[in-house]
């Protein structure tokens, strides 16, 4: 492993069983069609034949030992989420899409100083607690 | 490209400009009144000072609509307003301010320009923001996951909590690293991978909290408003800061719901604080940081929306107060900016503002009866155009008292003594004009009076009683030997005409600025319709009448020959058809024809008092122009009674006739409806439509489930009478109703831009 595989960039419906795998941890084909089926109705066999070139393609492995495979992605999210949010998220959060988004935080990440307050803050939230 | 240019001197594009340019101030005040407030309720709720900010955010777009509607509607008339021809003969002041004039010309001329600045920055927010839409709308369905069961669950139940009725969707993204709702409609919450996993679950509670707040208070809605007012007034910085503090204030108002429903406000910071932590670390570009701390500090530190105070109404009312007063400002500011920036039409501009003069929102106290004495009679031939707007905006007696003391002041060729020459000189022809002169009318409304007014006695009088050689009536000739501004060996020659004692100038000495009667007549009657402001400012500049002579030329050769011919057609037409009292193409019915031509469609009521014209393809394919006139008294005097500013689209044509209406298509398709009830009953319809007594098209059908019979008949050019007869099959009452129809689908051969000039192609608001 000197040299990082030049793995393909999933395709949308590739990335969204990355997600599911990144979400659930190894699963089996059924686990991973469960989930989807529940956003959007999709054939199982759909989710199988996925999976199976996703395996050829090398973006998930699969564990054979078990009567029903097991498939785990093969790399962390944050390694595809690099290499996908290099040109989407980026583009997206850092232009307009933001502002017309609710969210808990800012869309503007704290600064380098903002986060060492922040930590000292959560510090003595730790000690304060009983 | 001349068009564009053209395009921005159009009066909209003036007024879109001066409206941005006032929005700077109002901009700036209503930000410093929101300021103000949040000073004053520092204390207050987040959701109070929520509302003042939104409220301020909303004044923002009002307040340029309206500046936009003020400067609109008391904007110089330059096409079919009566006042061009009635304009008292206003000679300029002998002070009148050149250098100044230019100098607002300058600043226009500029200003003009950004208008299309200003739409381009527009057109760039608002396609930003759809291409932000976009990419929120693909996040939703791109590398997303559905949250677990569990947690599905748990949202429904933290829903009915906030008793929040829509669906919401609970999705894990790889593509956010923050918490985020997304859409209105169908709300989806998406969080980031692994945030489920990582946080405890009351952690995740509270976030999820914090967006479903958000759902429940349609901030999704708002902000969207919000962007869309950022994107309108881009440019200017209180708009961003306002919009800013309303986001702020925004996720107060979320901490604190989530607050009273967990109750831990501290350990709701520490959700946040580590939330925050979790991300990837920030980039080099977004350096300056959010406002995290400050909210964290706020939740630990204040007793957030603990004390009662100000109602939030009486917060408002304040803000409106001081937004009332902002705009009650401006019509006072307006007269003398509007007036600059034409100054050719300023005697006209003046006439607008003096008869704008007594509307109420004009001034808190309208100008009393010795003021405007002053203003149109004392010093109407000595007071510059500037002074006179200026007088007019003035707002209480003592402002006018002391403008009138200035006036005189500023006259004075002796400044230092008590006694004032210029004024009692002026007072002293005033008076010496009324006793002389005096025929039909006041002394000083006379040729001569005003001439004596104006430059003071003559050095000499040649006074033939019995006329001369060259005139058959009694005339008067003033010789001025030197004249300021004017010239020398000035001489003025006046004309008793008609006997009755009323000479009438021949000569002005101010001629060079002053057109002869027929080129008058060429500017206020035959192309009153269609000059624009600024050619009309040009030709009153003209010092000559070979220049005259070639403007008027060179005016109608940009139009082309076809469109003069056809407009001295129309203008006969006008007043060979629309005579009544007046002259035809004054009438309404005239003013449309010689602007619109004949229209594509004439229908008139049964009884003859309405009358209804139709235009087609004025702004666009699909629009229609249509214009009301009504002759109550059956006098012929037909009067436009609607507002044909906003283009209709398929208009229902007859409002007069319920029982039958038209609507007329493209290419001579009209559409007969008839409305036939409510009721389910079945129907006989009888539609018959003539045309010289002859039968063009009969039709018959029996319709049932229906409320409207329509049918869609090509009628070429000509007039018809439309009968339909409406037989109810079960009560049999039979109803009839008819209706007069001119299609009129003749060539228009100089519609559109051939001729380099949209003939007609805008709507003046009448």
């Amino acid at each position: 492993m000197s040299t990082p595989n030049p793995l393909p960039r999933p395709t949308d419906a590739e990335l969204e069983i990355l997600t599911v795998l990144w979400s659930l941890g190894p699963s089996t084909v059924r686990d991973v069609h469960e989930t989807i089926a529940r956003r959007k109705p999709t054939q199982y066999t759909t989710v199988l034949k996925t999976l199976q070139i996703m395996a050829e393609k090398g973006l998930v492995e699969r564990d054979e030992k078990k009567r029903a495979h097991i498939y785990s992605a093969a790399r962390p999210r944050e390694w595809t989420q690099q290499q996908l949010a290099g040109d989407l998220l980026r583009r997206a959060f850092g232009g307009s899409a933001s502002s017309l988004m609710l969210g808990a935080l800012a869309a503007q990440r704290a600064s380098p100083e903002e986060l060492a307050e922040l930590r000292k803050f959560l510090e003595e939230y730790e000690k304060g607690k009983p | 490209m001349t068009q564009f240019a053209a395009w921005i001197r159009t009066p909209m594009a003036q007024a879109l400009g001066w409206a941005l340019v006032h929005f700077v101030w109002e901009g700036v005040v209503l930000a410093a009144a929101l300021l103000a407030m949040l000073r004053v309720f520092h204390a207050a709720p987040a959701r109070r000072r929520y509302a003042l900010a939104c409220l301020a955010l909303a004044a923002m777009p009002a307040a340029f609509a309206i500046t936009l509607g003020v400067i609109w509607a008391l904007r110089p008339l330059a096409v079919a307003v009566p006042i061009h021809w009635v304009a008292a003969p206003l000679a300029d002041g002998p002070i009148a301010a050149p250098a100044r004039r230019f100098a607002w010309a300058m600043i226009f001329d500029r200003l003009a320009w950004a208008v299309p600045v200003w739409a381009a920055g527009v057109a760039f927010f608002y396609a930003r923001g759809l291409a932000g839409w976009v990419a929120v709308r693909r996040l939703r369905h791109r590398g997303v996951c559905v949250a677990s069961r569990e947690w599905q669950t748990r949202l429904e139940q933290l829903c009915a909590r906030l008793s929040i009725s829509r669906p919401v969707s609970l999705l894990e993204s790889c593509f956010t690293d923050a918490p985020v709702l997304i859409g209105y409609l169908r709300p989806a919450i998406l969080l980031p991978l692994g945030c489920l996993t990582g946080l405890s679950a009351a952690q995740v509670e509270c976030i999820l909290l914090h967006e479903l707040a958000h759902v429940a208070r349609h901030d999704y809605v708002v902000n969207l408003l919000q962007s869309l007012v950022e994107g309108l007034l881009f440019y200017h910085p209180a708009v961003w800061w306002v919009s800013r503090v309303v986001r702020a204030e925004r996720e107060n108002c979320c901490d604190d719901r989530v607050v009273e429903t967990m109750g831990d406000a501290r350990a709701y910071a520490a959700t946040l604080a580590v939330l925050e932590q979790r991300r990837a670390p920030a980039a080099a570009l977004a350096a300056n940081g959010g406002n995290l701390m400050k909210r964290i500090r706020r939740l630990t530190t204040e007793s957030r929306g603990a004390q009662t105070s100000v109602a939030p109404a009486a917060s408002a009312a304040v803000l409106l107060v001081i937004f009332a007063a902002a705009l009650t400002a401006l019509p006072a500011k307006l007269p003398k900016v509007r007036h600059a920036h034409t100054p050719a039409s300023a005697p006209l501009a003046a006439m607008a503002v003096a008869a704008a003069a007594p509307l109420p929102q004009q001034s808190a106290a309208p100008m009393s009866t010795p003021y405007r004495k002053w203003l149109l009679e004392d010093v109407v031939y000595i007071i510059a155009d500037q002074e006179r707007s200026a007088f007019v905006a003035l707002t209480s007696d003592s402002e006018r008292e002391k403008f009138i003391e200035q006036f005189w002041q500023r006259r004075d060729p002796t400044p230092g003594t008590p006694e004032n020459e210029f004024r009692t000189e002026h007072y002293r022809r005033i008076a010496y004009a009324n006793e002389h002169f005096a025929g039909s009318v006041a002394g000083w409304k006379t040729d001569r009076g005003r001439t004596y007014i104006v430059y003071g006695p003559p050095d000499e009088i040649d006074d033939h009683p019995s006329g001369g050689t060259a005139s058959a009536y009694p005339y008067q000739q003033w010789r001025y030997r030197y004249i300021e501004g004017v010239g020398a060996n000035i001489i003025v020659e006046f004309v008793n005409s008609d006997g009755s004692g009323d000479f009438r100038m021949t000569s002005d000495p101010a001629e060079k600025q002053r057109a002869s009667t027929p080129y008058r007549k060429w500017l206020n009657e035959d192309a009153a319709y269609i000059i624009s402001s600024e050619e009309r400012a040009a030709f009153l500049k003209l010092a000559s009448d070979e220049e005259r002579e070639q403007f008027i030329e060179s005016f109608w050769q940009r139009l082309g020959e076809p469109f003069r011919e056809e407009h001295y057609r129309r203008i006969a037409h006008a007043n060979e058809h629309f005579s009544t009292g007046i002259p035809g193409w004054k009438t309404d019915r005239g003013r449309i024809y010689v602007i619109y031509g004949p229209p594509d469609a004439i229908a008139s009521s049964s009884d003859s008092k309405s009358i209804l014209w139709t235009y087609l393809r004025i702004d666009g394919p699909s629009s229609a122009h249509v214009f009301i006139f009504e002759d109550p008294d059956g006098r012929g005097d037909f009067r436009l009674t609607n507002d044909p500013g906003a283009p209709h689209e398929n208009v229902p044509l007859w409002d007069a006739a319920p029982e039958l209406s038209v609507r007329i298509g493209g290419h001579g398709v009209v559409t007969v409806l008839v409305p036939l009830g409510p009721s389910p009953d079945r129907f006989h319809v009888y539609m018959e439509i003539t045309s010289n007594r002859k039968i063009v098209q009969v039709s018959e059908s029996d319709v049932s489930g229906q409320a409207v019979f329509t049918k869609s008949i090509p009628l070429p050019a000509g007039q018809y009478r439309l009968a339909a007869i409406v037989k109810d099959l079960a009560s049999g009452a039979v109803r009839r109703s008819e209706l007069n129809l001119d299609v009129v689908n003749g060539p228009r051969p100089v519609w559109g831009k051939a001729s380099g000039r949209e003939y007609g192609a805008s709507f003046p608001p009448w």
